[in-house]
């Protein structure tokens, strides 16, 4: 027998604001057909919007609303109708904990007070004096101390006075407790303690959990049911509704939780359903997990995170590329079987179709390779690194797009990519030419993007701030770990995102050009020394 | 590039028979256009240290070190008339609780067009044009009806937007939002933390975001400082700090954090070692600095 069984539940509650003149209140549906059971011990989370009807249903499980449809059976006796004489008795069995503490504890009783009310009127203290001594015992089980049942509960802490709210609720071990938002008013380290606690305390009897907040159900509860608009519209066991959401407003729900990972796309992005649809007619996305991968300039810097980030992220085969293959011998020989060592130079077209013909299994190409002359455009005594940079930065991807667009053809569209820098988006005088190969790869990477659409390749440009690497040795400004920029790159690949500013400065930058490009120009502007 | 906000070991003191420390030594630096993530739990200061900026501190305290640099200009001691020039027009503010930020007895119109009429100097068809367009843009529905509405007729989202429309209305360089989404369901909340940062990219605003929520931060800004006991903790790019936390306390916070994605993680409350720990220190400072 379950401990409490609802059968097609519905309430209706006369709508006061859409009161006539001379007339009743219409009445409004607030849930309906609302069927669950919740077996003794047992912990049930019910999740929904603010206006879902979550509160309205659990203060009917409570029988503090009567409902206006269907039944509902606590230990098997039918309670939905049950007048509140014969209610009292059964009340002792299923207690509530509120979402407001403060204004659910009585401002001018002790909490000596608060606590022993209960057992008092269920008889299970003798006197006044027992129940006090009571309450204190009870306040230790929820980790307060016992000393506290002579303070107000203005005298308490926002979590000490949920506390209290629980202890009040286990007071007469009840079979089921209702538990409304009870973490909502409070910061993260408190809401820890008190979803520990519950934890702690759920083996005791059966718990019902109402949140908004799907982590905090995850934690608690063994079922959840999701309510909408007044109806259940999915429930299920956690693990597998977490894992496998059947409904479009479940999802949204988990798409609603910022979860604590960076991601600076999330409150950029709608819809996570809308998204899906838009991604299907446009953006193509990849796993990175299984891929074959090459990636140019291996050898050190960022290539070198690249190809690890890459295995950590179970890529089956990473090509090493390196005009210098010694330098990625150590990857060869670490990962056995998993990276192979190719020798390439970015500037030779021969050699970039070679790699191409050589290496056929090639789903993802990471143009990394990059060259850096640190000069000023004007200043600059000899072009040979401006040549040089407009060489490997441009060109070098050129031949390489050109070489493997065919073999990522073939192997089912796959994706490129190109790292670009913050430089792509704007010049700093101080490295001219540098930043203006940056922005010809950067042009290149959207003239890339449209013409392999229609194969089914995705395209992305990372535009990271300064990195710690020897290439940027000499710039002097907070600089980003390598190993974090190539997680970000293969992550927008995960989520077919395909422009990516990495870090503060990037970021900064790319805001800072979208409300006034000119500031941001003449800002970098001086950096020019002298 | 300069500091658009620049508050330099900052100390605040309660001034009482016993002095008591609020904030001590709190720097941190806001970039124009960066969205600048202050986290802590209650009673860590970050809501101090705004109050400070805004020139709102409670009467008995006294700012007895450092400074505030905004735009250039030290703000640390303003008289009245010259800070009312500031707020509203350079420094906005976006309160936690969006039902009781407004006036509950005043329609929407007024508490809208009395901030424009003042910085703005419009008159009364300009500012209700103007209050129209702001309702717009953080994509309220017929915003002529909202004007003639109370703030009871209103949800909570809809107060939050009605707020965050003020807020933005006089273009100012900086926003320091405090928890304004602290009071909102997740759905709402997404809502409006994208509506934060749609406002923020078209604008080039600076927001100073204060939060106990590190999930907000992580969705949302691109510096974080974390604070503890009136004192920040670790200050680092958003990137960084979720990669690698440098201190023991972002990490015990994040380990605080439930997430329904890992349900194996076990969620652990700060520890007390820790708590403890960082009271000793948070001695030791004031014993060297007072």
């Amino acid at each position: 027998m379950a401990l409490l069984e609802a059968r097609g539940l519905g309430l209706q509650l006369p709508d006061r604001s859409a009161v006539q003149r001379f007339g009743r209140a219409p009445v409004t549906s607030i849930f309906s057909g609302v069927d669950f059971t919740v077996e003794a011990g047992e912990s049930v989370g019910i999740v929904g919007e603010s206006g879902s009807g979550k509160t309205s249903l659990a203060r009917t499980l409570l029988r503090l609303y009567e409902p206006t449809a269907g039944s509902l059976h606590f230990k098997g006796r039918d309670i939905s109708r049950l007048p509140e004489q014969e209610l009292r008795p059964l009340r002792a069995q299923f207690q509530s904990i509120f979402q407001d503490p403060l204004s659910s504890l009585n401002p001018r009783h002790r909490i000596g007070t608060i606590l022993a009310q209960p057992l008092l009127a269920y008889g299970r203290v003798r006197d006044r004096r027992a129940g006090w001594r009571e309450a204190g015992a009870l306040l230790e089980r929820v980790g307060l101390p016992p000393a506290f049942v002579d303070r107000f509960p203005h005298e308490l802490s926002g979590g000490q006075r949920q506390r209290v709210g629980i202890a009040r609720a286990i007071a007469l071990k009840p079979d089921l407790i209702v538990a409304d938002e009870i973490v909502s008013g409070l910061d993260v380290s408190t809401q820890a303690q008190i979803l520990v606690l519950l934890r702690e305390l759920k083996t005791d009897g059966a718990l019902i959990f109402i949140s908004h907040d799907l982590s905090v159900v995850r934690v608690l509860c063994d079922r959840v049911l999701v309510m909408r608009q007044g109806e259940i519209v999915e429930s299920g066991r956690c693990a597998e509704l977490f894992a496998n959401p059947a409904q479009a407003y479940t999802r949204a729900l988990l798409g609603a939780i910022p979860l604590p990972d960076f991601d600076p796309g999330w409150a950029v992005r709608g819809d996570p359903d809308e998204e899906r649809k838009d991604q299907q007619q446009e953006a193509v996305k990849m796993k990175i997990a299984g891929s074959v991968a090459l990636v140019t300039g291996a050898n050190r810097g960022i290539g070198r995170s690249y190809v690890k980030t890459l295995l950590a992220m179970g890529a089956k085969k990473v090509y090493a590329a390196a005009r210098d293959i010694k330098g990625v011998e150590d990857l060869v020989k670490a990962n056995p079987g998993k990276v192979e060592a190719v020798r390439l130079d970015v500037t030779n077209e021969a050699e970039a179709k070679a790699a191409a013909a050589k290496c056929k299994d090639v789903s993802l190409l990471v143009n990394n390779a990059g060259a850096n002359g640190s000069s000023g455009a004007l200043a600059a005594g000899s072009l040979d690194a401006a040549h040089r940079e407009m060489t490997v930065n441009y060109f070098g991807v050129l031949y390489l797009t050109r070489a493997f667009g065919p073999v990522l053809k073939t192997n089912g569209g796959g994706a490129i990519i190109n790292m670009l820098s913050v430089v792509s988006r704007v010049n700093i005088p101080a490295l001219g030419t540098y930043c203006a190969s940056k922005a010809a790869a950067w042009s290149l990477t959207q003239a890339a993007r449209a013409e392999l659409a229609k194969q089914g390749t995705l395209v992305v440009g990372i535009f990271p701030g300064a990195v710690d690497t020897d290439m940027a040795k000499g710039i002097d400004m907070p600089k980003l770990d390598p190993n974090d920029v190539a997680s970000i790159a293969l992550k927008a690949v995960e989520t077919g995102t395909e422009d990516v500013d990495v870090g503060d400065m990037a970021q900064g930058v790319a805001a800072g050009l979208l409300a006034n490009p000119k500031k941001v120009e003449k800002e970098f502007a001086a950096y020019l020394p002298g | 590039m300069s500091a658009l906000l620049d508050i330099r070991d900052l100390d605040l003191q309660l001034q009482a028979r016993q002095p008591l420390r609020l904030l001590r030594r709190v720097s941190l630096q806001v970039a124009p256009g960066q969205i600048v993530g202050l986290v802590g739990e209650s009673g860590a200061g970050k809501t101090m240290v705004s109050r400070v900026v805004l020139g709102i501190a409670p009467a008995n305290t006294c700012v007895t070190h450092g400074s505030i640099v905004f735009d250039g200009r030290d703000i640390t001691h303003l008289t009245e008339q010259q800070r009312r020039h500031l707020l509203g027009r350079e420094i906005a503010f976006i309160p936690q609780n969006p039902m009781t930020a407004l006036n509950p007895v005043e329609r929407i119109e007024s508490q809208i067009t009395d901030v424009l009429r003042m910085h703005l100097n419009l008159d009364r068809t300009g500012a209700r044009d103007k209050a129209v367009t702001l309702l717009r843009e953080v994509h309220l529905r017929q915003p002529e009806r909202i004007l003639r509405q109370y703030p009871h007729e209103l949800s909570g989202g809809m107060r939050q937007r009605v707020l965050i429309a003020t807020a933005f209305s006089c273009k100012p360089k900086l926003v320091i939002a405090d928890e304004p989404t602290t009071a909102l369901d997740v759905t709402v909340q997404k809502q409006i933390l994208q509506l934060i940062r749609e406002l923020q990219r078209n604008s080039g605003t600076s927001i100073l975001f204060i939060t106990h929520d590190l999930g907000v931060v992580a969705k949302l800004c691109d510096h974080v400082v974390v604070m503890h006991g009136g004192r920040v903790l670790e200050s680092a790019p958003a990137l960084k700090l979720f990669a690698s936390p440098g201190h023991d306390y972002t990490r015990a916070l994040l380990a605080a954090t439930p997430r329904f994605d890992r349900p194996g993680d076990e969620l652990r409350p700060i520890p007390a070692v820790l708590t403890q720990r960082l009271a000793d220190e948070a001695r030791a400072l004031d014993a060297r600095d007072m």
